[in-house]
């Protein structure tokens, strides 16, 4: 591998003296950027558990309505039938007079 | 570095209570390091800036992790290089070395690497550069990292050891593989040089 190994050394060792021209410098608003984005992930998880939060309690609220709406159903049903038979003072005292 | 002065302790303290300015001059600080990192092992169609960010997000969302068993400079440039790798790896296709890609300066850069035994003139670096990336493209990521560290970073086998988890075995051994693949490139291009 000497051959070689003479060549790429001769090439590395050319490579390695190449300039850095392009600047080592961050460019302008990446510092803020990356700064807001890695500290600013703890709104994100707050706002993602109310969202979580709310979520459920919108399950919760159409549940409940569900089931007042069966429960209060019989009921509304079954006065439908009661409201023929109310007593109705009114007409019992002027059918009497 | 940039700035020798610059206290990382202090401004590691002040980004663990949160501190979006401290953690603006981290970033500035160490930027040059990342970048160098990039930059020296950036995948083809990757934009330095990006991966740059990557490193950087990484270290913000690893900075519970760091225990300052090593210096944090060296911490960082472990990230830098595994996330480079991962980046490298995640390139499925490797473009094919061609004489016909190569520019005028380049390709003279190579004739008198092959069929010379005098040094490259100086002015001629930056396509020496340019060669010795087209060609390190030519290996696997793995392989190509630690001809880059080894022979253009001239970091140690430790170094590379500790830069990329690697046990130095497994280094030399990716290093005598990568030698002996660009050997068998020289050899190509001799050929296609005579014919």
């Amino acid at each position: 591998m000497n051959g070689f190994e003479s060549k790429w050394q001769r090439l590395t060792t050319a490579a390695r003296q190449a300039p850095e021209t392009r600047d080592a410098v961050a460019p302008y608003g990446f510092a803020t950027r990356i700064a807001a984005r890695a500290l600013g992930d703890e709104r994100p998880a707050r706002t993602a558990m109310f969202a979580r939060i709310s979520v459920r309690a919108l399950w919760v609220a159409c549940l409940l309505t569900l089931v007042s709406v069966a429960t209060n159903y019989l009921a509304f049903a079954s006065s439908e039938d009661d409201e023929q038979n109310l007593i109705d003072p009114v007409s019992d005292v002027l059918n009497a007079s | 570095m940039a700035d020798e002065t610059f206290d990382i302790a202090a401004c590691l303290e002040r980004v663990r209570q949160r501190d979006q300015i401290a953690a603006r001059e981290l970033v500035d600080h160490l930027y040059p390091l990342v970048i160098r990192i990039v930059r020296s092992h950036l995948p083809r169609r990757v934009a330095e800036e990006d991966l740059a960010q990557e490193v950087f997000l990484k270290m913000f969302t690893r900075l519970d992790q760091y225990k300052g068993a090593v210096a944090f400079t060296h911490w960082v440039s472990r990230i830098a290089v595994t996330t480079c790798i991962d980046q490298l790896r995640a390139q499925k296709r490797r473009p094919e070395f061609r004489w016909a890609d190569l520019s005028e300066k380049e390709t003279d850069v190579l004739d008198s690497v092959l069929t010379s035994d005098s040094e490259v003139p100086a002015n001629d670096a930056l396509a020496a550069h340019e060669l010795v990336t087209k060609l390190l493209g030519q290996l696997k990521p793995a392989d190509r990292l630690v001809v880059q560290l080894l022979d253009l970073d001239q970091r140690s086998v430790a170094e590379i050891s500790e830069l990329t988890g690697w046990n130095p075995s497994l280094v030399k051994v990716r290093a005598f593989r990568a030698r002996g693949k660009l050997k068998k490139l020289f050899e190509e291009l001799e050929r296609k040089e005579r014919s």
